[in-house]
């Protein structure tokens, strides 16, 4: 212990400095991790329309989003997307959507990749959408076969006092080399890489934070294909602001 | 550290010239280690496909083995038993050179077999991994501060919290048993060092090598599992995993080692008259803890060569759809994950049960009763592993059975707190820093073994299982006595350690900050888990936010309590006031040795006659 | 507590005589009130902290959890108290100083403390034993008299959602509406990783594994809104595995289950 007050004056300015310098130390990897958290895409925000909807009585605005599902980054590239670093398969352009609340949300989806089964056949059911359809080429469907899936667009989240629930499941069709002929050249005509376009439209409820992720396996070599991609954000899953 | 305030040596440097064992220290174990890792890296990935997980799995892994092999012969530390094989042993002057004789601070990096070197270096080395553990818990409080995972992804937040638990209960299994169980150990029973000191350096380094293995899973995405790594979550993990599996079999190595040397020690190197009935009680809760580390960290080491095999050679261990099981992995896991808490909480206990006479002047209250304590607490911890499964649908007509077990061991606990309770009463103690330590540990140590008892019966559990509030109680265990309880030793055998004081009122500064930050932040998560909230979850339902802030805020008052602590240590080791031989009039050996502590501690080898708790007046 | 210091030419005092003037100590007397102090605040803890925090109860096993974890709060109140009392009494007879203090008196141990310690923990250890046997026997038996009016619940876990199916009734679903007053059985099974199923208000919690079905069962009791919630660490969005759903009357249920394209059973 020190004795002379001048001593302990230094001390306890000493001690003041490096709890400061503590607390910087540990900021600094708060700010590293911050940093390292922030998402590289851009959010996608659907386009708002003028137009409205009834539905059961109520008006609904109406607004749109066009997401493309790519089984590699140089597909995803050929469709004008600059995807994240990894060549893993992917949704672009973002995988943060933000939709406005209370709004009829229209999605487009163009996808691109090949497929097999589903761990879980549910999700090869419709679920949550308006009507419990949606639009593949066309052709309104209410599930598809759970070995005929190339990925899912599952939307959930917390269901808390604050924030409505929302829940929508979309399987989304593979593309198989043996259905060819039946492509519907999608987005742009010369392109190599033809794909089904499906469409399907839900109702947001107030504001809130939701997520959504895949549930078909596509994490290649992992335990029920969950790994790699699947385990990773900006690829395979991603959130949904609604606002 | 300095010794100049202190009489130095005054026998020659022993100076093998020749020998290579001069020429290789910390830096040449990094050297080399490095070349093994990159130069196995690079050479087994040129023929592997590194799209497949299992490849990847299996060039990390291995690398990081040959880093840890490769820093351990580049620091020296297979030149004994080499030099012993081909029938020439190390000359005297080498194994006093091996010492650390008069080498000064050069010597705390290398391979020194002097426990008291390996003791500040198992000190220093648990001080910086509570540093990075306690960082990442700021981190994870960080991002629970509000709802809605603003601060980091959940990817990082998973990693967080895995990285966190493990770094902590690495830290945790040896902050005791490392630097007092190596440093004062010996001395306490009048030993000239350990009974294998190659063994107790093999036991840091292997230690040590384990730390740059587990650093680089942030460096490889991280872990999503928990330090439960459950499979087969892990089997699926990606391959910042393998940085966990590798640490594991890694530190498990050095567990054994160190285990084996601290249990051959106390059984055979006890000073002359040191019967059982004699023996320090510090000893005694270190020495079981170490025993029983022993059997409980291997089926660790096999869980984890089980995932690893699961990871890289496509067996199915833990895979159901082929014969596996995750519920294999489950007891595995958790037959060591049981004896290990208490393996955590023995040594913390025994040496706040070492402080206590010392500062109320009275003897230990009923030693028998502290001995029945440790082993009936040792005995009974290795069958009550099940109650982690009450509701992982495994076999629950066992439910009943390993209730019993686990509310049996409130028996034994009940007998630590007699004998502290029984020291205390009717003495006035002294209140010095380590004393403090043991009113926060009674506290601490009573809400979290009756939070246990409402967890170790099932019904509770059903509702309890898997929320914040397991997570409370475990850290009002582990950190609210284990941790009190080592930080009390820390306080207690510092002047010993370092030859200083530590510094008091910035340790009282920081005990006050740490332990009202502690209630403060696991009052919070009490309630958070009673109203629900999971654990090891990044985000959460806005209702329990107000409980969850709460708790952040505890968590920041311990961060800066902890910062004044390490200023403490920091200030006091460099320029602290010189502590007499035994500044708390204590009467255990390690009291009557000078500082610097001498090579081999005793100029004469002590004669016991009694045990160290005669205090007490006459009647 | 202790034994007393006597003096050596008197008789030596009896048990009865020296209990009595142990009693009459002024630190015992001491150390009690401040006991009777913290035992109070550990009933009032009790009596307050659990009602108040946890969740509405909608379920006979939520019911039986709650009670058991005041009633342990209750009981363990007086050794809380004991503990406390003891170690808050000695602490406020602290000393300071730089050296050393005198020696207190030197007591070695006390037999008769040591067993009366021990025997009673060991009855309480065994009253918690016994209560909770109680109520797994409890639980166990209702399971049995319930299994055959039982509606059965297929509950599927996986990354990172919960899905619901009711076999009898022909439906699938993502949110757990049941109807009350009926027992029912989950079946619990995983498509992938461990999960844990935790429907919170329900009070019963069993984890999901692949290929091997968990059984956990209940009887909802109240009308009103659950959650479901996932309780063990299984990856990326673990903290997003959650649902909603709703405890309903019979008719209400009958009608969701038209609803969703099935049949009443």
């Amino acid at each position: 212990m020190t004795t002379s007050t001048e001593n302990r004056k230094r001390f306890s300015i000493g001690g003041l400095v490096f709890v400061l310098l503590g607390v910087a130390v540990v900021s600094l990897v708060g700010v590293l991790l911050h940093h390292l958290s922030a998402d590289p895409q851009k959010p996608l925000y659907a386009t708002k329309s003028s137009q409205t909807i009834s539905i059961d009585g109520k008006d609904y605005a109406k607004a749109s989003a066009v997401l493309g599902v790519y089984p590699d980054k140089a597909t995803a590239a050929e469709h004008g997307y600059k995807s994240n670093n990894k060549d893993w398969v992917q949704y672009g352009p973002s995988t943060h959507l933000v939709l406005p609340a209370h709004t009829y949300v229209t999605v487009t989806l163009h996808v691109y990749d090949s497929g097999e089964a589903l761990n879980h056949a549910y999700f090869g059911k419709v679920v949550g959408t308006v009507g419990g359809t949606m639009n593949i080429d066309g052709t309104d469907v209410t599930n598809i076969p759970y070995d005929q899936v190339q990925h899912t667009f599952t939307l959930h989240g917390l269901p808390t006092s604050t924030q409505d629930p929302l829940f929508v499941n979309v399987p989304l069709p593979r593309v198989a080399t043996d259905d060819k002929d039946n492509f519907l050249p999608t987005k742009d005509a010369g392109t190599n890489y033809k794909g089904h376009t499906v469409t399907f439209s839900f109702l947001t409820g107030g504001a809130g934070e939701y997520v959504w992720n895949c549930e078909y396996p596509c994490g290649d070599g992992t335990y029920r294909k969950f790994g790699a991609v699947m385990g990773q954000l900006g690829y395979m899953s991603g959130k949904v602001t609604v606002a | 550290m300095t010794t100049l305030d202190h009489p130095t040596s005054t026998r020659p440097i022993p100076n093998p010239e020749k020998s290579l064992i001069t020429k290789l220290h910390m830096g040449t174990g990094m050297v080399v280690g490095a070349i093994f890792a990159f130069g196995t890296y690079f050479w087994l990935r040129s023929g592997q496909d590194m799209t497949v997980a299992h490849n990847v799995n299996k060039v990390l892994l291995i690398s990081m083995f040959m880093w840890s092999l490769g820093f351990l012969i580049g620091i020296g530390a297979f030149i004994g038993p080499f030099r012993w094989l081909i029938g020439k042993d190390l000359t005297a002057e080498e194994q006093l050179y091996l010492a650390g004789d008069g080498q000064g601070v050069s010597r705390y990096f290398r391979y020194c077999t002097d426990h008291k070197v390996v003791g500040i270096q198992y000190l220093v080395g648990v001080m910086a991994m509570l540093g990075v553990g306690g960082t990442l818990a700021m981190m994870i409080r960080t991002n629970l501060i509000s709802p809605g995972s603003k601060f980091v992804t959940p990817v990082i937040y998973n990693s967080l919290v895995g990285l966190h638990g493990i770094t902590m209960i690495v830290a945790m299994i040896v902050v005791a048993t490392g630097p007092f169980g190596n440093f004062i150990l010996p001395i306490m029973i009048g030993a000239r060092d350990m009974a294998f000191p190659r063994l107790n350096a093999l036991s840091w380094w292997v230690l040590f090598t384990a730390i740059p293995v587990l650093c680089s899973a942030w460096f490889l995405g991280g872990i999503p599992t928990g330090w439960t790594a459950y499979a087969p979550l892990s089997v699926q993990a990606g391959p910042g995993m393998n940085a966990f599996v590798a640490t594991i079999i890694i530190f498990a190595v050095s567990t054994a080692v160190a285990g084996a040397n601290i249990t051959a020690t106390v059984v055979t190197m006890r000073a002359k008259g040191m019967k059982w009935n004699r023996v320090p009680i510090f000893v005694i809760g270190a020495t079981i803890s170490v025993a029983l580390a022993i059997p409980a960290f291997p089926t660790f080491m096999v869980s984890m060569i089980m995932t690893a095999l699961d990871r890289t050679a496509n067996t199915t261990y833990f895979d159901a759809q082929f014969g596996g099981s995750g519920w294999l992995y489950a007891h595995l896991f958790w037959i060591m994950g049981h004896p290990e808490v208490y393996v955590i909480l023995l040594p913390g206990v025994a040496a706040l049960m070492e402080i206590v006479p010392v500062f109320v002047r009275k003897p230990l209250f009923s030693y028998n009763a502290a001995i029945m304590g440790f082993a009936g607490i040792a005995g009974l911890s290795v069958l009550v592993w099940a109650h982690h499964m009450y509701m992982s649908g495994w076999l629950p007509m066992l439910n009943g059975p390993f209730m019993i077990t686990t509310e049996m061991i409130s028996i034994p606990t009940g007998l630590i707190f007699l004998v502290i309770l029984g020291t205390l009463w009717r003495g006035k103690p002294w209140m010095k820093l380590p004393m403090l330590g043991v009113y926060a540990f009674l506290w601490n140590m009573l809400i979290g073994g009756v939070t246990g008892v409402y967890l170790s019966d099932v019904p509770a559990d059903n509702y309890l299982h898997g929320s914040m509030y397991v997570t409370a109680h475990f850290h009002y265990t582990l950190m609210g006595a284990a941790l009190t309880g080592a930080l009390a030793g820390l306080a207690y055998w510092f002047p010993k350690m370092t030859g200083r004081m530590l510094h008091e009122r910035a340790g009282y500064i920081s005990f006050w900050f740490v332990q009202i930050g502690f209630q403060v932040l696991f009052l919070g998560m009490f309630i958070a888990g009673a109203e629900g909230q999971p654990r090891r979850v990044a985000d959460f339902s806005a209702m329990y936010k107000y409980s969850n802030m709460i708790s952040t805020m505890g968590a920041y008052t311990i961060g800066i309590g902890m910062i004044v602590m390490l200023w403490a240590v920091i200030h006091s080791w460099r320029k602290g006031a010189i502590a007499p031989i035994n500044p708390w009039g204590a009467k255990t050996l390690e009291w009557t040795v000078p500082f610097p502590v001498p090579l081999e501690n005793f100029d004469e080898l002590p004669v016991i006659t009694s045990d160290p708790y005669g205090y007490g007046r006459s009647k | 507590m202790s034994n007393h210091d006597h003096d050596e030419e008197q008789l030596p005092p009896t048990p009865g005589e020296r209990f009595t003037k142990v009693l009459k100590g002024k630190d015992v007397q001491q150390a009690f009130a401040l006991g009777i102090f913290f035992t109070l605040v550990f009933v009032v803890l009790g009596w307050k902290f659990y009602p108040k925090w946890m969740p509405t109860i909608m379920s006979t096993d939520m019911k039986s959890n709650e009670a058991l974890m005041v009633a342990f709060t209750y009981i363990s109140a007086p050794i809380c108290g004991l503990v406390l009392g003891m170690a808050a009494y000695t602490f406020l007879q602290r000393q300071r100083g730089d050296t050393p203090p005198e020696d207190g008196p030197g007591i070695r141990t006390n037999g008769p403390m040591v067993i009366v310690w021990t025997v009673v923990t060991s009855l309480f250890a065994l009253l918690a034993i016994i209560w909770g046997i109680v109520e797994l026997n409890v639980g166990s038996e209702a399971a049995a008299a319930e299994a055959k009016t039982a509606l059965v619940v297929n509950v599927t876990g996986s990354q990172w959602v919960w899905t619901f199916e009711y076999p009898a009734q022909g439906i699938e679903t993502n949110e757990l509406n049941l109807p009350i007053d009926r027992p029912v059985i989950f079946n619990v099974i995983s498509a992938d990783v461990n999960h844990s199923f935790w429907p919170v208000q329900l009070g019963v919690k069993v984890d999901a594994n692949r290929l091997e079905t968990t059984v956990v069962h209940t009887t909802p009791t109240r009308l009103g809104p659950i959650d479901v919630k996932c309780a063990e660490l299984c990856g990326l969005y673990h903290a997003y595995m959650e649902t909603g759903g709703n405890i309903m009357t019979t008719t209400n249920f009958d009608n969701w289950v038209t609803a969703q394209g099935g049949h009443n059973a």
